[in-house]
């Protein structure tokens, strides 16, 4: 068995890591000769999912709210947390950790009204009008829980299934699974938010032990969004191109006959070349029309970068990227959702800047028909604490939280699971980020123990302990 | 009044919340079949097999070529006809140092028809200080070495490169590896006061560490440090999954729960210690310095309260200025020391779990090594880490000695004999060769655990010396697709290091100055933006510095410099034991539109002009000679020469930095 598989080393050996040592025999054979030698020489060339029956969703787009939201002002209504406000928790409800606040906080109500929206009828707070005209079309999960209280090892657990670093993310482990279909961009996207970086830094989106093939492009902000896609200063395009024949026509003048690897470096530069010269067209807005562009809030100034980051992740799915990332929140805690000092400021500053976008994306996405195959995901590493933090603020809180998902087959204008009525504890149909991972994973047509890598003597997967589909929502 | 062992109790139940019991967890037994597995049996002493046929003869140099033979032969194979002397010097230059040879040392082997010509390069280049750069690295790589903490702060460990210069030296010096693991493991307990012993030391203290702001969970944070210290031990040392039985027993190896804690035990004292390195009065004055430092700082943030708009952000520029400037910390040693007074008790964890504590365990090695019913040390002994040591570069360790000799043969072959190099259990399969690795593994020891010896008798043989194509190739990748009989020399790409310093060699730029705390290069301001504390990344002002080969790069876990990154370098967070070679279009653009690709093409076309004058004809036969090692044919330099007719210079070494040839080693 092999530890790690390195690609394009011979047919037989990506035949096998192809499918991840999943059925190999059997899928090998079904592949034409043809698209086997096209996938050697490409090897992110889209891959048949393990259950076909199950694969709704092609794409993924994760709303990162980074920092934490909170539950308690958005999508999880605790009339007792009102009435219990400036109060000791009661003992029944048992007990949590804090990363801050003191055993003797007191409880704290929330500002924000609650009302009814859709057909569904699902309450969502004042505090996000746009995703709440939406809501017929979201799974709202209101059972989620982690292990982990602080950042860090919180967002490391929501993106890679494991509280350290080092292990490959959903994002890569999707495309490790499925490939992509957008030869000329990266597979797999992150756009962060230009306010800066989350405490748990890159290694949180990274490939881990997986190849660097499946590592993710971080799309800066500014003018050059991906790194070495702009020729260096003073190299005309159609310069670069006669070097790249040469380069061909050098490594061609010595190469044997059916080397495979060396073809497919060659292709690799084709393809770079391909990426240099498609992709930029894709960050130019200018061909949206000015409704699009104002239903994104692109030209206000709170909602314009998040617009324009939550439209460019539509043009990236709408032309086969497999996984976006948008991260709202950055740099230090208060320009994420982390709302330690005030709730009230905090959430009603950073859901001006990001509802208005993640409603245009649902519905953008759902007009252009792009919705049934596009898996929308919202939420953070955790929620936050019903307890007050210094008087207003609310600290991070893993142990009831929630989380939405839309499109890509999910069932929307549900009410899934539920916390205590202070928003303490998930006590009903309780899910861990692991059971929304393998909902993710199902949605796409992968299945977490087919979706493996050896890696140090074990067959790793996306979830550390197996998790659960949440059947009421797929 | 609370007597004293009350108190104690109390003490107890509030770092043990549920049944931590004082009882020992019993000793376990290990099954006949259990302990039969092939790499808990003793090494045995396999007799080197015998060719009588003269091409048997011929090819057979040294006992390594008798053993692979045999197995070819009994699969019909027969091994690749030697590599030509400008393949081979090219093949042991990166593999012994990692960077290409000149034109000069390529041709003085080429000519050289004195006997002893291959012994004498090999015997150069293991003389050579950069051998320590090469082979360090592949250490590094196992240990997972950084220069930073990792997670949230990903704060610079003050002195951790000197365990990198540590592990450099100590591969140049050939120090016998059972006293380089002793050292690592018990440095500080062995010879306290020895900076050399304390630097090596700081092996425990590799791993990433989780360090985080309000309520500290110190149980779970000493917790997570025993962890990283303990698995170290099975991965890296011992070559099993140790890390796997943290949680419940080894699903797949004899390796019980308890093996798991027992050998945490021995680290049960262990805590962090930075030795200073400066004089008292240079502390003193140091504190001094730092303390109003600070408190400037707290008043400038103090300053900014209330603030709104621009003079906010004219306070937080001046805070950012300042914090670039902090006083550098003084010279200080990364290292551990024992804490009697800190020993932490050690239980056997449901799950993992420190707050679901069970039974109690003392210090054992791996029982399955053990005899049946061996008993463990219960009470804290003055040096736990040496007994652990000395079990562990015991001669008689079925593990240790082959481990190592396996990732030796992995560096020079590409592949392991055993496959998984770091778990020699059940799930790593058989070795592909088992009594090879035996008779290497006695040698390794026989000849007083020496790198240098074992490296020479890998070289020496006719299996290293093989061409990387073999007139029987198609037959025999039908047999053997991954050529783990080594029917022919497997090429291989090279690896990020070797790519950037072979550019810079090539280029004329490598600055081969050695040792001392890791460089920042430029990087993107765009990738430092993404640091939790951008002004962490502090470029060095001399622009030599830069060009310093890639080991002297610093090692900073958030921020995987782009190049490194692309070309598979590992992720510093968990052992990597052989790097990946992945093919893809983002390195096509590092190398196509990279700032370092572009530079040193810029830098070798002037090099071309300066050494080879303005003819086009010479440029390119010196071009090819510095970075393939070879002149080009007829059809290469008429390519080149027509190309140079209409593009400039540096677009042409900038392609002959992007060959396959140049990438490659064959």
């Amino acid at each position: 068995m092999p530890e790690h598989f390195r690609f394009t080393r011979n047919r037989r050996e990506f035949l096998c890591d192809a499918f991840c040592g999943f059925g190999t025999l059997a899928f090998a054979s079904m592949l034409a000769r043809e698209d086997a030698r096209a996938a050697v020489r490409n090897p992110l060339a889209p891959k048949p999912p393990h259950t076909p029956d199950t694969a709704k969703a092609k794409s993924v787009i994760f709303l990162f709210m980074a920092g934490g939201p909170s539950h308690l002002e958005t999508f999880d209504p605790k009339p007792l947390l009102n009435k219990l406000d400036g109060q000791k928790r009661p003992a029944a409800f048992g007990e949590a950790k804090y990363q801050f606040i003191s055993k003797n906080a007191v409880l704290m109500g929330t500002k924000r009204t609650f009302q009814k929206h859709g057909a569904s009828g699902i309450d969502v707070s004042d505090l996000l009008p746009h995703i709440a005209e939406c809501v017929d079309d979201l799974a709202v999960i209101r059972s989620c829980h982690g292990d982990m209280v602080v950042h860090s090892a919180a967002q490391y657990q929501l993106m890679t299934g494991r509280v350290i670093p080092g292990f490959p993310s959903m994002g890569s482990w999707v495309i490790y699974g499925l490939g992509t279909e957008a030869e000329s961009l990266p597979a797999y996207v992150v756009l962060p938010d230009p306010k800066g970086a989350l405490e748990a830094g890159q290694p949180m989106y990274g490939n881990g032990f997986l190849p660097a093939i499946y590592q993710p492009s971080m799309f800066r902000p500014g003018r050059r969004p991906v790194l070495n896609l702009d020729l260096p200063a003073g190299v005309a395009l159609e310069d670069r191109k006669k070097t790249l024949s040469l380069l061909r026509r050098l490594n061609e003048a010595i190469m044997q006959p059916g080397d495979e690897e060396f073809e497919a470096r060659i292709n690799a530069y084709d393809l770079a070349f391909k990426m240099q010269t498609e992709a930029p067209a894709i960050f130019d807005l200018s061909t949206e029309s000015q409704e699009t562009l104002e239903l994104y809030g692109i030209g206000r100034q709170t909602t314009d970068d998040y617009g324009r980051r939550c439209l460019l992740a539509r043009r990236l799915v709408e032309r086969g990227v497999r996984f976006v990332c948008v991260v709202s929140g950055g740099g230090p805690g208060n320009l994420q959702w982390d709302a330690h000092q005030d709730i009230e400021e905090n959430h009603l500053r950073m859901a001006a800047q990001s509802d208005q976008p993640c409603g245009a994306l649902i519905k953008d996405l759902k007009r252009r028909g792009l919705l049934d195959s596009t898996l929308v995901m919202w939420g953070g590493e955790f929620g936050r604490s019903p307890e007050a933090e210094g008087g207003q603020g609310r600290d991070h809180h893993n142990l009831g939280f929630s989380m939405w998902l839309a499109g890509g087959g999910i069932k929307g204008g549900q009410v899934v699971g539920a916390t205590d009525e202070i928003g303490l504890h998930a006590v009903e149909k309780p899910y861990h980020f692991r059971d929304v991972h393998t909902t993710i994973l199902h949605q796409l047509g992968l299945n977490q123990d087919a979706l493996s890598y050896m890696h140090l003597g074990r067959k790793e997967r996306l979830t550390e302990v197996h998790g659960h589909v949440i059947q009421e929502i797929v | 009044m609370l007597t004293s062992r009350a108190l104690l109790l109390l003490c107890a139940a509030a770092v043990y919340p549920l049944s931590a019991s004082d009882e020992y967890a019993p000793l376990g037994s290990y099954t006949a079949a259990e302990r039969r597995h092939w790499a808990f049996q003793k090494r045995r002493n396999p007799e080197v097999p015998v060719f009588s046929d003269a091409a048997g003869k011929a090819w057979v140099k040294t006992p390594i070529d008798a053993f692979l033979l045999e197995k070819l032969r009994k699969e019909g194979l027969e091994p690749a006809p030697p590599a030509t002397r400008r393949i081979l010097i090219r093949r042991v230059y990166f593999d012994l140092i990692g960077i290409p040879p000149t034109p000069a040392e390529v041709d003085s082997f080429v000519s050289d028809k004195r006997p002893g010509a291959w012994e004498r390069v090999v015997d150069r280049l293991l003389a050579s200080p950069h051998y320590g750069e090469r082979w360090g690295q592949r250490w590094l790589d196992v240990v997972r070495y950084a220069e930073t903490d990792g997670f949230e702060y990903d704060t610079h460990r003050n002195g951790a490169w000197r365990y990198r210069d540590y592990v450099i030296r100590s591969f140049n010096e050939d120090k016998p590896y059972n006293r380089f693991v002793k050292e690592q493991l018990a440095g500080d307990e062995l010879r306290p006061g020895s900076q050399e012993f304390e630097i090596a030391a700081g092996f425990q203290r590799l791993g990433p560490l989780r360090k985080n702001a309000g309520n500290q969970e110190v149980a779970s944070s000493r917790n997570e440090v025993l962890t990283e210290m303990t698995n170290a031990v099975g991965s890296v040392l011992l070559g099993v999954t140790l890390g796997c039985a943290r949680c419940h027993d080894h699903k797949f190896d004899p390796i019980r729960q308890a093996d798991y804690y027992r050998i945490q035990a021995y680290f049960a004292a262990t805590h962090e210690r930075e030795v200073s390195l400066a004089s008292e009065a240079e502390q003193a004055e140091w504190k001094k310095k730092s303390g109003a430092f600070e408190e400037q700082l707290k008043k400038l943030r103090q300053s900014m309260k209330g603030l709104e708009g621009a003079a906010k952000e004219e306070i937080e520029r001046r805070i950012k200025d300042m914090e670039a400037r902090a006083p550098e910390p003084l010279p200080a040693i990364f290292s551990v020391s024992n804490d009697p007074a800190r020993v932490t008790p050690v239980h056997l964890l449901s799950r993992g779990d420190h707050l679901r504590p069970g039974a109690r365990v003392g210090m054992r090695p791996l029982g399955v090594l053990l005899e049946e019913g061996a008993p463990e040390y219960t009470a804290v002994p003055e040096n736990p880490r040496t007994r652990l040591a000395e079990w562990i570069t015991s001669p008689e360790n079925p593990l240790t000695a082959r481990v190592m000799v396996n990732r030796i043969w992995l560096g020079h072959f590409g592949r392991g004999i055993a496959a998984m190099p770091n778990d020699f259990g059940r799930m790593g399969g058989m070795p592909s060769h088992r009594e090879l690795l035996d008779w290497l593994a006695n040698r390794f020891v026989e000849s007083g655990w020496r790198v240098k010896p074992l490296h020479r008798t890998i070289l020496l043989s006719s299996a290293y010396r093989q061409s990387s194509h073999s007139p029987i190739g198609k037959a025999a990748r039908g047999k053997d697709p991954d050529n783990k009989l080594l029917w022919k020399y497997s090429r291989r790409r090279l690896e990020a290091e070797e790519i950037r310093d072979a550019m810079l060699a090539v280029a004329g730029r490598l600055n081969l100055k050695q040792g001392g705390p890791g460089v920042m290069p430029p990087v993107d301001q765009e990738l430092i933006d993404l640091l939790y504390k951008p002004s962490q990344w502090a470029v060095a002002p001399d622009i030599e510095e830069h060009h310093r080969r890639s080991i002297y790069l610093i090692a900073k876990r958030n921020l995987r410099l782009p190049f490194m990154e692309v070309f598979d370098a590992p992720d510093l967070q968990i052992s990597c034991p052989r790097r990946e070679s992945s093919t893809h279009p983002p390195q096509a653009l590092e190398l196509l539109n990279g700032q370092t690709a572009n530079e040193m093409a810029e830098a070798f076309a002037a090099r071309l002009r300066k050494e080879a004058g303005p003819s086009r004809v010479r440029q390119v036969e010196l071009a090819y000679r510095l970075a393939v090692g070879r002149s080009p044919s007829k059809q290469e330099s008429q390519l080149a020469v027509s190309f140079l007719r209409g593009a400039p210079l540096r677009e042409f070494t900038l392609a002959v930095l992007n060959l396959n040839e140049f990438l490659y080693v064959n």
